[in-house]
């Protein structure tokens, strides 16, 4: 696993839930309890996707919430990284095909991270944030070079 | 000169005021210039939050004053109906109005005597 080096400030998530039966979700809070406790490190869950760096999406995406899924993405300031947590927003999971489903989410908007598992655990999901966080770090350094 | 204005609760100098003007004036350009300069304009990255959905425009967003009323026009509606329809705004119809119920009132108040 590479070092952190260049991002040098606290990592904001947004979580959005698109369609999932809710496990997923609660994971991630699993995520913030004392037991992992990703605060201390300074990963917290923030209200609005204009503050955050990482988005981590649940759910298979139904038709409906697609465009709202593109719009929060588009809301998320560069650099920013998208996590995929669930077999659902992953491959469809159990709703693979369904005539109302607009996902798998790498079909809705670009993902950078997948987590797999139904629902996956904890430390799965620590570490696909660590890897959003590698992620930002190299697209950080990319756009101070677009600015120098 | 002094440029010291003095009264009973305080004083005004346009000097100090100045230098204290050009001090905020720093200060919030430092604050300013630390933002995110890699930020979109005319995107949806500058408009507000609002669970994934597009923003409204201000007239939808904004409280009437006549939205205090709701409930009441609301239950009213059938007697609302009525009186907007015959409330034309013609003075000369309020006081066609006017006479024809002084009419009716006399007439059942006289017996049209
Ligand atoms: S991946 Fe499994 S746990 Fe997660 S939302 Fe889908 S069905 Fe629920």
């Amino acid at each position: 696993m590479g070092k952190l080096t260049n991002f040098k400030r606290s990592l904001w998530v947004f979580h959005a839930s698109g369609g999932s039966c809710n496990a997923c979700d609660i994971e991630i809070v699993a995520v913030l309890t004392p037991r992992y406790d990703a605060e201390r490190f300074g990963i917290k869950l923030v209200g609005s996707p204009r503050h955050a760096d990482v988005l981590l999406v649940t759910g298979a995406i139904p038709r409906d919430f697609a465009d709202k899924l593109r719009r929060i993405y588009e809301q998320m300031p560069d650099p920013k990284a998208v996590v995929v947590i669930g077999n659902c927003g992953t491959t469809g999971g159990v709703f693979y095909d369904s005539y109302n489903i607009a996902g798998p989410i790498d079909e809705v908007i670009p993902v950078d991270v997948y987590v797999p598992g139904c629902p996956p655990r904890p430390e799965a999901i620590i570490d696909g944030i660590v890897k959003a966080w590698l992620k930002i770090e190299k697209l950080e350094k990319e756009l101070e070079g677009k600015e120098k | 000169m002094s440029f010291t204005l003095t009264t009973p609760s305080g004083f005004w100098n346009p000097i100090l005021w100045l230098v204290f003007l050009a001090l905020f004036s720093i200060i919030a350009y430092l604050i300013y210039s630390r933002g995110n300069p890699s930020y979109k304009k005319d995107t949806e990255q500058i408009k507000p939050y609002l669970s994934g959905n597009p923003e409204p425009t201000k007239e939808k967003v904004q409280v009437k004053a006549g939205d205090i009323y709701w409930g009441f026009i609301e239950a009213l509606k059938g007697y609302y109906k009525v009186l907007q329809a015959i409330h034309t705004g013609d003075m000369r119809d309020y006081i066609l109005w006017y006479l024809g119920i002084g009419a009716i009132i006399t007439f059942i108040l006289i017996g049209g005597v």
